[in-house]
């Protein structure tokens, strides 16, 4: 099979992986060095397929054969798809290729299983091997971690990869034991909790170094990386019946227990083959998007899954969960954001994480007007029952919730069609 | 600072770019001459004053003995500055020097909201500043190298139309990824080479090097497929990896606007995926050349080891 056929295949089959993420990698140069590729924390989308999805890594599998049979899966065993396996070697050929004409910012290698979880784990090492020492590459990697394969393993990965991923997909052992029946939420968490050590380990290292190499003058010393971007993980929606508090309930667990940098949320799209039990509809793309806007409620802005939906259920898809949250909790309004704690200003609806900052350095200098937050380009419509300024104070502040949301979802009025 | 004495004697000062400015505003605030008396002139801007000529240049700003006290700024209000002057005005816009000085004449007094977001004149740069940063982040993600190999070896050239002076930040960027590789970048204003590990910045971009550039930009069809093998690999990764039921095409051209496409090697595959992807394609995640291939699914379990092995090799054989 030529090497064009074996990328359409295997791009293909890697594209229910929603991440895509270059950033969070430790800064590097190849300036005046062998070798090729740099980093510096801030990832990059080199092009956006017609979908709005990012293209920052050459996201691939190394091969789509796969032991496994897990039912949401286009590669489980027992579905009819066309089947190719790559060479490192030829993985590797793809990534600088594409890495000079400035189309990736690096590799995102995942696989199926073939053979055992640990002849696996050994092919794709041997990829970022290959890539990092062979031939000095100083891009982005990111590896797939296959829960069963030997902890030693996972190890090695890390000193190669800027990230480590390993997929929880269902967030509950019910529809785990229905739709993948190979796979154990306790394996997956167990490799999580590994990754998790080396991490923290490598962590507390580079901080000691950082210490001692001030003392000793001595820079170049440094303590041996272990996946310096983090690990992320990701959850499928809509395959099955869970329901948005289950799934954020259980992100909120992974951030704290094992400190993930993301997780990853992916509609479920219809695959072909599908088995009985799974959806033909439409990806719920809404849904999948409201539970990012949540997801980074609960990772920047202080929030609680619990807050964000108090009762099983999902969240509302009319309005966004912070203005959802407001709107419940209209005791805690209006918020006077001369005086207000920034913690509470980021909980008003309209106002970002970027000008809360602003709004705190303003007020060091003068009061804050409503002008303000013209200028600092705030979502109006939405902050405006909310906030008290030094000459605004909202009229309808009493007005009550149910009044206050049909006015904020109200449609637009629409110039209709002559003809 | 506070204790220069103000000058409102008219003058008119002149700058080609932001070291200039700098110069010139010095001097300017040094002599306590507020922003309503000094009429700027930008090298850049091709409608200029009636009367206004070069010469003013030479002429000192004021003849009164400049205070020797040095004019302190944050580093932060310095970057902002610097920065906001990369953004190109258009015939609405207010003009860039005149805007700067406002602000540096404000923040020398001790006005330090000027620099603010909030602020009527520091919003104005903020936003520009912002612009600046979103246009060199588009220079390193859509910019296309291509490979065109002389005599010394592999050498890599590209075309780019910046909205902004950013060609140094984006050069500095391609100078620090590339390594050893050689480069070329030529924009319709400046261009820039890294020979491995040299920056040469050129202002105007030799005609050389723009006519080779925009050659190798314009052949992204098919025809390219022949000078350049990884070209077809690149596109055929690109249409793999799009996810026809997900099809949205606001968020795609809210991130990477139509004006870059046109020098995308993937640009021209865009309309076609769309329109295929609305026109029945949109069912399935599946790409529909890949649906058309013969399938393979593995029998269960203990022979599944066996034959996925057997299998596996014989693709990576073939």
């Amino acid at each position: 099979m030529e090497l064009i056929d074996k990328l359409s295949i295997l791009a293909d089959a890697a594209k229910y992986d929603a991440s895509c993420a270059s950033s969070g990698a430790p800064k590097r140069s190849s300036r005046g060095k062998e070798g090729l590729g740099s980093s510096n924390g801030m990832g990059i989308c080199h092009s956006f397929t017609p979908d709005g999805r990012c293209v920052s890594l050459l996201k691939v599998l190394l091969t789509n054969f796969c032991l496994f049979d897990c039912q949401y899966c286009v590669n489980r065993r027992s579905s009819n798809v066309p089947r190719a396996r790559f060479t490192p070697e030829e993985v590797v050929r793809l990534t600088l290729s594409f890495y000079r004409r400035n189309t990736i910012s690096g590799l995102f290698l995942s696989s199926g299983i073939i053979r055992s979880s640990d002849y696996t784990m050994e092919q794709m090492i041997q990829v970022a091997k290959l890539l990092r020492e062979t031939h000095q590459f100083r891009g982005y990697i990111h590896l797939k971690a296959i829960p069963e394969a030997d902890p030693k393993l996972l190890e090695e990965a890390g000193r190669y990869a800027d990230r480590l991923s390993a997929n929880i997909e269902l967030p509950t052992l019910t529809s785990l034991k229905t739709l993948a029946p190979e796979k154990e939420l306790g394996t997956i968490h167990a490799a999580m909790g590994h990754m998790r050590q080396g991490i923290d380990a490598a962590n507390d290292d580079a901080r000691q170094d950082a210490r001692q190499s001030v003392r000793s003058g001595n820079s170049k010393r440094q303590a041996p990386r272990y996946a310096p971007g983090g690990q992320s993980t990701q959850m499928i929606v809509g395959a099955d019946a869970t329901d948005d508090r289950t799934i954020l309930k259980s992100a909120q667990r992974l951030y704290r227990d094992f400190r993930l940098k993301r997780v990853y949320y992916s509609a479920f799209s219809p695959i072909p083959e599908r088995p009985a039990g799974l959806p033909q509809a439409a990806p719920p793309l809404l849904r999948e998007h409201r539970l990012y806007q949540a997801d980074f409620l609960i990772r920047s802005y202080g929030f609680q899954a619990e807050e964000l939906l108090n009762a099983p259920g999902n969240l509302d898809l009319e309005i966004d969960p912070k203005l959802a949250w407001a709107l419940a909790h209209r005791d805690d309004f209006p918020v006077d954001l001369n005086r207000a704690e920034p913690a509470m200003i980021a909980r008003v609806p309209g106002i970002g994480l970027r000008s809360v900052q602003r709004l705190v350095d303003l007020r060091r200098l003068r009061r804050i007007r409503y002008l303000d937050l013209v200028a600092l380009r705030c979502r109006l419509d939405t902050l405006r029952p909310f906030v008290i300024t030094q000459d605004y104070r909202p009229t309808d502040a009493c007005q009550d919730s149910t009044r206050l949301r049909q006015s904020l979802t109200a449609p637009q009025p629409a110039q209709m069609a002559l003809w | 600072m506070r204790s220069a004495p103000i000058s409102s004697a008219p003058c008119v000062a002149w700058a080609n770019d932001f070291d200039e400015w700098r110069e010139q505003a010095r001097r300017l605030l040094q002599a306590g001459t507020p922003p309503a008396s000094v009429t700027w002139h930008d090298g850049n801007d091709s409608h200029d004053d009636l009367f206004s000529s070069p010469r003013a240049l030479e002429n000192p700003p004021s003849s009164r003995k400049p205070s020797s006290t040095p004019i302190r700024i944050g580093r932060d209000q310095l970057t902002l500055l610097r920065n906001a002057a990369r953004y190109r005005t258009q015939d609405y816009d207010q003009p860039r020097w005149p805007l700067l000085y406002q602000v540096l004449w404000r923040l020398a007094r001790g006005d330090a909201a000027a620099a603010h977001a909030a602020d009527a004149d520091g919003r104005v740069l903020h936003q520009r500043w912002h612009a600046v940063k979103r246009e060199a982040h588009h220079m390193h993600a859509f910019l296309r190298f291509h490979r065109r190999d002389d005599a010394l070896g592999e050498r890599y050239i590209a075309w780019f139309e910046p909205a902004h002076d950013v060609l140094d930040l984006g050069a500095e960027h391609f100078a620090d990824r590339m390594g050893g590789s050689r480069w070329i970048i030529a924009t319709p204003q400046g261009g820039a080479s890294w020979n491995g590990s040299v920056l040469d910045y050129r202002d105007p971009c030799p005609a050389t090097w723009a006519s080779e550039a925009r050659t190798a930009a314009a052949r992204t069809s098919a025809s390219h497929t022949r000078v350049d093998d990884d070209h077809a690999l690149w596109r055929t990764y690109f249409v793999s990896t799009f996810n026809p039921a997900r099809l949205n095409h606001k968020v795609m051209t809210q991130h990477m606007p139509q004006r870059f496409w046109r020098h995308l090697s993937e640009g021209d595959l865009i309309p076609a995926m769309e329109a295929k992807a609305r026109h029945g394609g949109q069912r399935l995640a599946q790409e529909s050349s890949v649906g058309q291939r013969r399938g393979k699914a593995l029998p269960p379990r203990r022979e599944a080891q066996d034959g996925a092995r057997d299998q596996a090799q014989g693709v990576a054989k073939s």
